[in-house]
């Protein structure tokens, strides 16, 4: 029979007693007044003193091996601690994208120059990162990008524009995909290359663009002939889209697929009668088995197995559920009269809720990733 | 047959003893089934469970049985399903064997399934009932205890019938008397109960899990407009929602097995976990059902299509030992119940 999903896994004590740490911190913290439990922190919650304090646990760079300053720690530890994170709705979007996908793509495809260089300060919770893939003509359709790589004495030049960057204004560097060789319509994937971007280079432009609640979250960021030296060029030139691919498991299958609106739907628990206990339920049921299935995946990565597939399942059906919650949230609660802190809550989160689906690859082209596992494509 | 390392999920199951068990309940496979009477019991192909040890896989080996765990019979009840192989292997073995066992009744190889009574001593849809030729009965007693026995089945009044899929059931009534029966803790007739919940719960991941490999199978080579249909990107949504709802069953599924196989497992987690399955592989059929028969077309619907040996379980079996809605509002009392502050930890431990 077909399974697309990896093995399943429990927790080990020591997973079991890391659990507890993280969560007496958080608690912590949160009797602290250091932050407000809310949703979609991981990509709107910037507190960089936050992200240093975790940093000074031990909880950033967890998997980066102790030599380039991380902590060596296992795939699973670190699921266990991001997942306790967001479900406690900590403010972890400053180190977010840096701990996740730069160190694991500096880990396989940088220079050793370039481990040293970042590595250990992306552990200490100081060095920020964004993501320069999508474009003005680029969104599903990655391989499409024009930002144009040209080589020059020492390194290369680009011209492009980069859009919905998130957290640009805040980042320090991104990875831009670029095209480095003309477009041979036959082979689409080839000629493109990544580079390491410094975002306050000479030519770097980044303006925002607001969200609809006014939130400043995007951004645009142009390059006018931004120079790149050699040593920041990302892996090897014209591997671009295998590098940017390869990663693609860790981005999909994480607990940030799945808990971006966990604290309203605890939320929505202690509202008193709601009368929607049955979808509740079905809701709460649904996260805890998306528990198991992204925990399954951590440990199948962990292994170096191939879980694209099954990353693909995680996050359609978790970023659909995340969308259900705030919805139902909605449909459950009003303006006047009501709790004014649910509200809130509900409305920042139906707000947001757009993006779940969109955001790391559209629940249609997950779907047909799944479609293509199963022979159809 | 002995099992010396004990697995705690499917996946752990010793590859062979699959093969083995494939390989037996496919050589009757699929259980005939007449949309009238519904379907008979393969007596032939229970007999020769039994002799290889498959019939009573979790009772111990003093008890005649393999000493296996749930999930060499999860595994077993997985297979099952997705033959569309009809048999009691669960009532028999995981509910009615265990039921005795733990009440400290002796045990035999007779055929068996269990009924929890009402105070009224009556019983709906008992399966198996008009197969089996005993049945391990659980009442309420008049002093606030319960009781459980091992009765004939002869000896209870029964109303033969089927559920959706054709397998029998039954309602039955007997005459209580509670000293006839031994004491046991109303802890036993609850997790009695989560037991019987659950296995419907793996029936259905099975089930859904064959529906897939049929949809798969059928989209790839039924041609219309000149490319299989299977190119056609709506047609292939369907399929990945089919293909993503049942790994979430089956995540479900997995995690409840495993609570289960737990010694002494907190009852409240136990009820929480099989309600996350039940919840799951509910919701999943929905979606499965829907989305399998709209890509089969006219063939699916047919009696001479293999579809319906998967889908028709699928539903029969969600809506059997309590409705998905009342699963749901299981998870929802357990939630409410920690509330807010106590969520996350009962969902992630
Ligand atoms: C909150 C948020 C944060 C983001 N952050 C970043 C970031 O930091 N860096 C970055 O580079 N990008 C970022 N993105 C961009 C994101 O990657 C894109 O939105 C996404 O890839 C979709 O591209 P698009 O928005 O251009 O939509 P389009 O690709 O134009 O898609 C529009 C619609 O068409 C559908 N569609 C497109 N192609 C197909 C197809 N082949 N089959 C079926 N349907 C199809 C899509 O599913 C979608 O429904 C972010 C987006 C969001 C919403």
């Amino acid at each position: 029979m077909t399974s697309l999903l990896p093995p399943p896994v429990a927790d080990t004590p020591e997973l079991r007693t890391l659990r507890r740490d993280v969560r007496t911190f958080v608690a912590g913290q949160v009797a602290a007044g250091a932050f407000t439990p809310d949703v979609d922190t991981w990509l709107n919650g910037f507190d960089p003193a936050f992200s240093r304090a975790l940093a000074e646990q031990g909880w950033l760079g967890m998997t980066i091996p102790t030599e380039y300053g991380g902590h060596g720690r296992t795939f699973l530890e670190r699921f266990v601690v991001t997942e306790e994170l967001l479900a406690a709705g900590a403010p972890v979007a400053a180190h977010w994208i840096a701990d996740r996908q730069a160190a694991p793509s500096l880990l396989k495809f940088g220079t050793e120059e370039q481990k040293q260089r970042f590595l250990p300060r992306i552990t200490r919770g100081e060095l920020f990162w964004a993501i320069g893939m999508s474009e003005p003509d680029s969104g599903s359709d990655l391989a499409s990008v024009r930002t144009r790589a040209v080589q020059v004495d020492g390194g290369w030049r680009l011209t492009g524009t980069k859009v919905w960057t998130s957290g640009a204004h805040h980042a320090h560097a991104f990875f831009a995909l670029a095209r480095s060789a003309p477009l041979d319509p036959a082979h689409r994937h080839d000629g493109l290359s990544q580079f390491i971007v410094m975002l306050d280079s000479p030519g770097v432009e980044i303006r925002p663009i607001h969200s609809m609640n006014g939130a400043h979250h995007f951004n645009e960021v142009h390059f006018e002939d931004v120079f790149v030296p050699d040593d920041l060029v990302m892996g090897e030139i014209g591997q671009g889209w295998h590098q940017v691919t390869s990663e693609l498991s860790y981005e999909r299958s994480g607990p940030e697929r799945f808990l971006s609106s966990y604290q309203l739907l605890a939320a929505l628990v202690d509202a008193p009668s709601t009368g929607a206990d049955q979808q509740i339920g079905q809701y709460v049921a649904r996260t805890a088995a998306l528990h198991e299935m992204s925990n399954s995946v951590a440990s199948a990565l962990e292994h170096h197995h191939d879980v694209s597939s099954a990353a693909a399942v995680v996050k359609v059906l978790g970023t659909a559920l995340e969308g259900d919650v705030a919805d139902l949230g909605d449909v459950l609660t009003e303006d006047d009269p009501g709790d004014p802190q649910l509200r809130a809550l509900v409305t920042r989160a139906v707000m947001h809720r757009p993006g779940f689906t969109l955001r790391g690859g559209t629940s249609e082209v997950l779907r047909g990733v799944i479609a293509r596992e199963l022979g159809l494509r | 047959m002995t099992t010396i390392d004990t697995p705690v999920s499917i996946a752990e199951v010793d590859p062979d003893l699959i093969a083995t068990m494939r390989e037996v309940l496919s050589s009757s496979a699929p259980t005939p089934r007449d949309p009238d009477t519904g379907v008979e019991f393969d007596q032939a192909l229970w007999d020769q469970l039994d002799e290889l040890g498959l019939a009573r896989l979790t009772g111990s080996e003093e008890s005649g049985g393999s000493g296996a765990g749930w999930a060499e019979s999860a595994a077993l009840l997985t297979q099952a399903a997705s033959l569309a192989v009809a048999l009691p292997l669960a009532e028999h073995d995981l509910l009615a064997g265990w039921l005795l066992t733990s009440a400290g009744l002796p045990v035999d190889a007779d055929l068996r399934s269990v009924a929890v009574l009402d105070a009224d001593g009556s019983a709906r849809a008992v399966p198996w009932a008009p197969v089996v030729s005993r049945i391990v009965l659980a009442w309420p007693a008049g002093d606030g205890g319960w009781r459980v026995a091992d009765v004939p089945a002869t000896s209870v009044k029964l109303t033969a019938d089927t559920n959706l899929a054709g397998e029998p059931r039954g309602e039955i009534t007997a005459t209580l008397d509670d000293s006839e029966g031994v004491p046991v803790p109303e802890d036993l007739i609850r997790r009695l109960q989560l037991r019987a919940a659950l296995v419907r719960a793996v029936q259905v991941a099975g089930a859904l899990e064959r529906t897939l490999d049929l949809v798969t199978e059928h989209v790839t080579t039924r041609v219309q407009f000149g490319r299989p249909i299977g190119k056609f990107q709506a047609v292939q949504h369907l399929v990945a929602d089919i293909a993503a709802e049942t790994s979430l069953a089956r995540a479900a599924v997995d995690a409840a097995v495993r609570t289960v196989a737990t010694p002494d497992v907190d009852l409240a987690e136990l009820r929480f976990r099989v309600a996350v399955a039940r919840s799951c592989a509910g919701h999943a059929a929905s979606v499965v059902v829907r989305n399998s028969h709209q890509a089969l077309g006219a063939i699916g619907t047919t009696l001479e299509h293999d579809l319906h040996r998967f889908t028709l379980p699928a539903l029969a079996w969600r809506a059997e030992y309590g409705s998905t809605a009342s699963w749901d509002r299981v998870v929802a009392d357990s939630a409410l119940s920690v509330g807010s502050d106590g969520l996350w930890e009962l969902i992630a431990g």
